[in-house]
């Protein structure tokens, strides 16, 4: 890769403007000599990161209409939507695996308790509002 | 309270948080030498590690491996700790601070505020340093980012106890005695060298190595019949991603490398070695040209290659990158 061929193809929003997140790439200058230059990024790789997004909002539109129609509860879609496991769900919780999987059938979903749906909605980083619903 | 600490922008956080460290104690070496000098150049596919469900490839060791062979190489002396108590690992972090002692965090991204939201996988393996604080804001010299910033406690807090895998448990490090500092040495460079093409070359298994980039090709030959088009594509993507994920330089390591054989082949005036970093620069091309194909065939542009054609790519890098690490190893032995 040469100096002028070091992409700068801004794919993402920063939530914090100070700090101004970057690639590094080593690239040649004219002189045939590895230089350093930061770069706000590069469409391909922006393209397989929006592909693997856009396939995870498909997915998680899906279970949107299960939720509708019943079959799901919007635990079984937030998770989907914010690319959570329920191992992983379970370690920021500490509710078990099994009793996630259970809060994600639209029955049990209903019998969750104030203290586990706060902790749920924590982990994810939104509030409980949000997690009982799916706007 | 911040302690004087130069923040200077790197490719990847684990070198970056290294070569600021050792900046800080008085030692200047360059991001390529510390990759160098850490051996932090990898390839491996492997089908049955999975990360956020699919088979995890990687262009370097795993993480932590850089920061334990650059410093024991130099002879200088890291502390490191893990916590169950999340309060005690803050405790321990306040301390240590305000002792003036920069420290080094593992943390996982997920929930990383400046992150921009697309960024947010369960990977737990970014480094940053700390650097201060006021009030209950830390001071944050993040290597990928430009400038530093802040995190309030309760931020750092999630991060350094992230879960999922390899989860941080509020890993933090630091440098603990610069006593037995020894500076860098062409011997150094050689051993290091040596073996980052072992782990190229001479690994007995098909996954691991220059080699193993052959298998990936393998591999993606089989895709659309094992996992459908639709998981196919996103595993291609993934690939994509961690080639080029932040922190690569480009190329997953590629130009890296060949930054450091250039600058190690002046130091060890082995005009070989830049040839060699021409031909590593060229492979980290043919890297880029596959991962362009690869985003047009995803994105189903018309006139895209088939997997087929993408595996007959990573074929011919397969190749190149045997040979450029055989050669290396070769021009080492020779010299001896």
């Amino acid at each position: 890769m040469k100096v002028n061929e070091v992409p700068q193809e801004d794919g993402f929003y920063q939530p914090d403007s100070t700090v101004l997140l970057r690639d590094r790439n080593f690239a040649l200058d004219e002189n045939g000599k590895f230089t350093e230059v930061p770069s706000a990024g590069w469409g391909p790789k922006n393209d397989a990161i929006k592909f693997t997004w856009k396939n995870r909002m498909e997915e998680a539109e899906e279970i949107r209409r299960q939720v509708i129609a019943g079959k799901s509860s919007p635990l079984a879609y937030h998770m989907i939507k914010l690319q959570m496991t329920p191992p992983i769900l379970s370690g920021y919780t500490g509710i078990s695996k099994r009793k996630i999987k259970k809060f994600c059938k639209p029955k049990h979903f209903a019998s969750i308790g104030q203290g586990e749906l706060d902790s749920l909605a924590d982990a994810f980083g939104i509030s409980v509002e949000e997690l009982t619903s799916i706007d | 309270m911040e302690i004087n600490f130069e923040h200077r922008h790197a490719a990847h956080c684990e070198n970056g948080v290294i070569r600021n460290l050792l900046n800080f104690y008085g030692v200047k070496l360059s991001e390529p030498m510390i990759l160098g000098l850490g051996s932090g150049i990898f390839f491996s596919h492997m089908p049955f590690y999975k990360m956020q469900g699919m088979p995890l490839t990687s262009f370097r060791p795993f993480h932590g491996r850089i920061l334990k062979r650059v410093t024991k190489t130099l002879g200088i002396e890291v502390q490191e700790y893990k916590f169950k108590d999340p309060d005690k690992a803050m405790e321990k972090l306040d301390e240590i601070l305000f002792k003036q002692i920069p420290v080094g965090l593992r943390v996982g991204v997920y929930r990383l505020a400046y992150f921009p939201k697309e960024y947010r996988i369960h990977f737990n393996g970014h480094n940053l340093c700390v650097i201060g604080k006021e009030g209950d804001e830390y001071i944050i010299s993040d290597p990928i980012g430009m400038n530093k910033n802040r995190l309030s406690a309760t931020d750092l807090k999630k991060v350094r106890y992230a879960k999922g895998t390899n989860s941080p448990k509020g890993h933090m490090y630091y440098i603990k005695s610069m006593e037995h500092y020894r500076p860098i040495t062409a011997e150094m460079i050689e051993k290091a060298t040596l073996k980052t093409c072992s782990d190229m070359l001479d690994i007995p298994l098909p996954m691991f190595g220059a080699k193993g980039i052959a298998y990936l090709a393998g591999r993606v030959r089989k895709w659309e019949k094992l996992y459908g088009k639709t998981d196919a594509a996103l595993n291609l993507a993934q690939v994509i991603r961690m080639l080029e994920e932040i922190g690569t330089g480009g190329a997953g390591f590629r130009f890296m490398y060949a930054a450091f054989l250039q600058e190690a082949g002046e130091f060890l005036k082995r005009p070989e070695w830049n040839e060699l970093s021409m031909e590593l620069s060229q492979v980290g091309d043919l890297w880029r040209d596959f991962s362009y194909n690869a985003a047009r065939f995803f994105k189903q542009r018309e006139g895209a290659l088939s997997y087929n054609d993408l595996a007959n790519k990573l074929d011919v890098i397969s190749a190149r990158e045997t040979d450029v690490f055989l050669r290396l190893k070769n021009s080492i032995e020779r010299g001896k």
